[in-house]
């Protein structure tokens, strides 16, 4: 994914931003010990779900019945099919509609309705005319972790031999300073990161580490602070 | 009643509960409605490949298969390691003394998060006793597995100035990229920025 980025002289570069991905130690082998992999299935479909079932007998009774005799729920033809590329649509009840208002119904964390509005797709803001901004501002890396959770981050690689200096003088900066850097999206510099059109938006920052000749440039996600909700239940759970 | 976690931390052994937290606990939600041209509620689906069929939520399944697109029993599946090694299992977190190692910021970071709890130690002197380590700063680890498992991930213990956290995450795979030559650049205008001037009511 291409990101437009300014560094601290005001010049700018597209460059890659790639996804992270967790350490992978762990492999499964089927008994035979070969490899194996995760594949996503149909389970059922609308057609065979409760509502629809139910539509067809006058009550939940004949309906366990037919599904112990019968198995209405089941489609021997398509369940189990492997489920490659889907897409989502909006449905009524007349089928599949292409043309939809849309609603955001924003709830406060005791659920409930704070407001509701038309939903607004704000597009995304990396890689436009507009480069994302190096801010000037800089958070002490042991103050940041202190106050926000990173849910989210991605490293940016350099795309050919200039950008090699663009990014490697950005990380030396910031290994300097022990610190990250605020980036922003606009013409202004004043908004959060949005990675894709109607995606959730971030604040970012940038870190960099130097070791040697090379360097590693990560962009921090954050969309959350470290702090105890207000209304917290004291029950454990997962 | 919930379970206890028992920490570690420098020989002193204490009971804490974990409450898991996220986004919503803390700002809320956002759902979206939507309707069609006439007004008609309309309900977001996944279309399956072949054109025509609709699934809604809990629709589809994940499913372990080999080479031939067999399925393969979970029962039957074996965990390796990197070198072809099999794995034991893992126990809960809950079954042992989990002991807090330090840690660095950079290693706290360089994790992809997956949850994030509060931590509530079960007397007010080990809540004192943490959260006095957390609130200067130190940073804490240990492998953490809620059910047990093939593998544990990392639990980090952390703190702000009222209370102590746990972030659970796996390390992500982060590259150093080589490069050719270093050029010197002026850097522009810079200033401290104070945390609290970064709002994150408004990231809906």
């Amino acid at each position: 994914m291409p990101i437009n980025i300014s560094n601290s002289k005001r010049r700018d570069a597209v460059v890659a931003l790639e996804g992270l991905v967790p350490r992978r130690t762990v492999q499964y082998l089927d008994p035979h010990r070969r490899p194996v992999r995760t594949q996503r299935l149909l389970k059922t479909d609308i057609t065979h779900d409760l509502t629809s079932l139910m539509k067809k007998r006058k009550t939940p009774a004949s309906l366990a019945n037919a599904l112990i005799k019968e198995d209405p729920e089941i489609d021997i033809e398509e369940f189990g099919m492997f489920l490659m590329e889907t897409s989502r649509v909006y449905v009524t009840k007349k089928g599949i509609v292409h043309l939809v208002e849309e609603q955001e119904l924003l709830y406060n964390p005791d659920g409930t309705l704070r407001e509701k509005r038309p939903r607004k797709k704000e597009p995304q803001n990396i890689n436009t005319d507009i480069p994302l901004k190096w801010t000037g501002k800089f958070i002490k890396k042991n103050d940041a972790v202190q106050k926000f959770i990173f849910t989210n981050k991605k490293q940016l690689v350099h795309v050919n031999g200039l950008t090699f200096d663009f990014l490697f003088e950005m990380a030396k900066t910031l290994h300097k300073k022990d610190s990250f850097l605020l980036i922003r999206g606009g013409e202004k510099g004043d908004q959060p990161v949005i990675m894709n059109r109607g995606g959730k938006a971030y604040n970012a920052f940038l870190e960099g580490r130097v070791k040697g000749e090379s360097y590693c440039l990560i962009l921090h996600l954050s969309n959350m602070e470290l702090k105890r909700p207000k209304e917290v239940d004291a029950d454990a759970e997962e | 009643m919930p379970r206890a976690l028992v920490l570690s931390l420098d020989g002193r052994e204490f009971d804490v509960r974990i409450t898991k937290i996220d986004r919503e606990k803390l700002y809320g939600k956002v759902e979206i409605e939507a309707y069609d041209e006439k007004g008609n509620p309309a309900q977001l689906l996944v279309l399956a490949p072949d054109g025509k069929t609709l699934i809604d939520k809990g629709g589809t399944a994940l499913a372990n298969v080999d080479e031939n697109g067999d399925s393969i029993s979970r029962a039957d599946l074996i965990a390796v390691d990197e070198d072809g090694e099999k794995i034991e299992t893992v126990p809960s977190s809950f079954n042992e003394t989990n002991v807090l190692k330090r840690s660095t910021v950079e290693d706290y970071v360089s994790q992809l998060v997956k949850s994030v709890y509060v931590i509530d130690a079960l007397n007010d002197a080990d809540r004192k006793y943490l959260h006095d380590h957390v609130s200067a700063g130190l940073i804490y680890n240990f492998d953490f597995s809620y059910r047990g498992g093939i593998e544990y991930d990392k639990a980090f213990v952390l703190g702000n100035k009222s209370d102590a956290f746990m972030v659970v995450g796996k390390p992500a795979e982060l590259e150093f990229v080589k490069l050719n030559q270093a050029v010197d650049l002026d850097p522009t205008e810079e200033q401290e920025v104070s945390t609290e001037e970064i709002s994150f009511e408004n990231l809906t």
